[in-house]
């Protein structure tokens, strides 16, 4: 088995020996089912009240465009959704590197055959296929919405694309987080501060100048999840998420020298 | 930041384990090794003693290549750990202070684990983790996590984790700080059979330790040498104590 393996299977087993990740597994499944029933129970209100007699039922065409499965249920869901990963991922983030640190055992890693950028690459690694987990687990909703909504495999196949990305993209600003300090506390708070900052720049785009709303949408996180929530895989949404991979570890590397140089 | 001098990088067995020519570390305006000159012989146990704040854990890091030196220079086996870091790391076995493992690995996981980080696999690992197991009586407690065990089984594994490779220069830091009596004659016990068959560098500021486990000893105060020698001459006198004593307003070492 060569290092970086042995590294990644050893992240496997510190991963799955922390208390946090389930919970955080299963926290994000609870939620994910707590809202997709929450939007459907709406959406079956609305329905009964425009299909009772009074209203005129659906013989009479008198239930408006807006009610519907894509409108009430699956828009809702996927966006609530994107907002709750920005909130659980770095708390399976926050540990990855922090821990090591608070431990002492990075130095441990640094004095193996490993170089710092096999350390971070098999991290990340192993934190996205968590992430991918975690995707099949809060996928089950979404999915029963497109199935339900006659959406189609391909639309399936985008959103759960956008969802995985979503996450990924949120992961790497988590372990870039992690990366720099001791504390898994301050991992997660800094991970969330940076992630539902870059979550939506719309608000600001009244007060900003043109070029600028058009940069902070360029990096807002959620105009890029909703083009996949659509259903449109866009070559340029992925290569942001894919970018944001390679600068949260170019980052997460960088702390390693940062450390050696240490003032 | 270094001031690294480029010299032909040799590992022949002519020269010393660790050579510091000037080395000195800051930590913003703080000096935590203070122009060191240094020679560590091989195949010897070496101790580096100095009281808390002292610069002994800083030299441990500037000689694995986990810092770089502020001025001056450090050759491990003829190599320098600033621009060949990765091969002055493998060379070495680093025993941290007791606890910086992985409580949640069974031990034998957690052994494979650091010998495939070295690039041992196979029968290599295999008879490796076995070689280790056996000299440090850690048969009973590998199916154990390594959370549950005590300290002193802890600091057992941790030094068994840096000879895995057989590495010619094994470097502890702190080897029993917080163990009980029993605890420090079980690692007393483990350290000494290391003794002859490589280098060995045992950071520590216990004079009882050096005197049991080393040939030669070096003192440092507020980052500099201030005695070198072989243990009963420099540890015998009836002042050793003011060796020890730190320097008016020396601070506590960082954690880099």
């Amino acid at each position: 088995m060569t290092p970086l393996l042995a590294l990644c299977r050893k992240e496997i087993a510190s991963l799955f020996g922390s208390t946090a990740v389930y919970l955080t597994l299963t926290g994000v499944a609870l939620v994910s089912a707590l809202i997709f029933f929450d939007h459907l129970r709406l959406y079956n209100q609305m329905l009964f009240v425009y299909a009772s007699s009074t209203m005129g039922g659906f013989e009479t065409d008198t239930i408006p465009d807006y009610v519907n499965l894509w409108d009430s249920v699956f828009f809702p869901v996927m966006e609530t959704l994107g907002l709750t990963l920005c909130g659980a991922v770095p708390l399976t983030t926050m540990r990855v590197f922090a821990e090591e640190r608070s431990r002492g055992t990075d130095e441990l890693l640094l004095t193996t055959a490993l170089a710092p950028g096999q350390i971070v690459l098999a991290k990340f690694a192993i934190t996205f296929a968590f992430v991918a987990l975690m995707m099949v687990a809060s996928f089950v909703y979404p999915a029963a919405a497109i199935e339900r909504g006659g959406l189609g495999a391909q639309h399936l196949a985008a959103v759960f694309v956008g969802l995985l990305l979503h996450g990924v993209g949120v992961a790497s600003i988590g372990l870039a987080c992690s990366a720099f300090t001791s504390s898994q506390l301050t991992a997660a708070v800094s991970a969330w501060a940076v992630a539902f900052v870059l979550w939506d720049f719309a608000w600001i785009t009244p007060f900003a100048s043109e070029p600028v709303a058009g940069m902070l949408d360029a990096i807002a996180l959620r105009p890029r999840y909703g083009h996949m929530a659509e259903g449109f895989v866009v070559i340029a949404d992925v290569a942001y998420y894919f970018g944001l991979a390679i600068v949260g570890m170019a980052i997460a590397r960088l702390s390693f020298d940062l450390r050696r140089i240490g003032t | 930041m270094a001031g690294e001098s480029a010299t032909t990088p040799s590992s022949s067995a002519a020269c010393p384990a660790v050579e510091a020519v000037g080395l000195t570390r800051r930590f913003g305006a703080r000096v935590a090794v203070d122009g060191l000159d240094l020679t560590i012989p091989r195949n010897a146990a070496f101790g580096l003693l100095g009281a808390n704040g002292a610069g002994k854990t800083t030299f441990l890091r500037l000689v694995t290549g986990l810092l770089l030196p502020s001025r001056g220079t450090v050759r491990v086996n003829g190599r320098c750990p600033v621009r060949e870091a990765r091969a002055v790391q493998r060379g070495l076995g680093f025993a941290m202070e007791t606890g910086r493992l992985y409580p949640e690995l069974r031990v034998a996981g957690f052994l494979r684990f650091a010998g495939s980080a070295r690039g041992l696999s196979g029968k290599a690992l295999a008879d490796a983790i076995e070689r280790v197991v056996d000299a440090f009586s850690l048969g009973s407690v590998t199916q154990r996590l390594v959370g549950h065990l005590s300290k002193g089984t802890q600091q057992r594994i941790a030094l068994a984790q840096a000879l895995l490779h057989d590495p010619p220069l094994v470097i502890v830091d702190e080897p029993t700080g917080s163990l009980d009596p029993l605890q420090r004659r079980e690692v007393w016990s483990a350290l000494a059979g290391l003794v002859g068959r490589r280098t060995l560098l045992i950071c520590t500021h216990d004079l009882e330790e050096a005197r049991a486990l080393c040939a030669r000893v070096a003192v440092l105060r507020a980052g500099q040498l201030v005695a070198e020698g072989a243990t009963d001459a420099v540890l015998g006198g009836a002042d050793t104590l003011s060796l020890f004593r730190p320097a008016p307003g020396a601070a506590p070492e960082p954690r880099a």
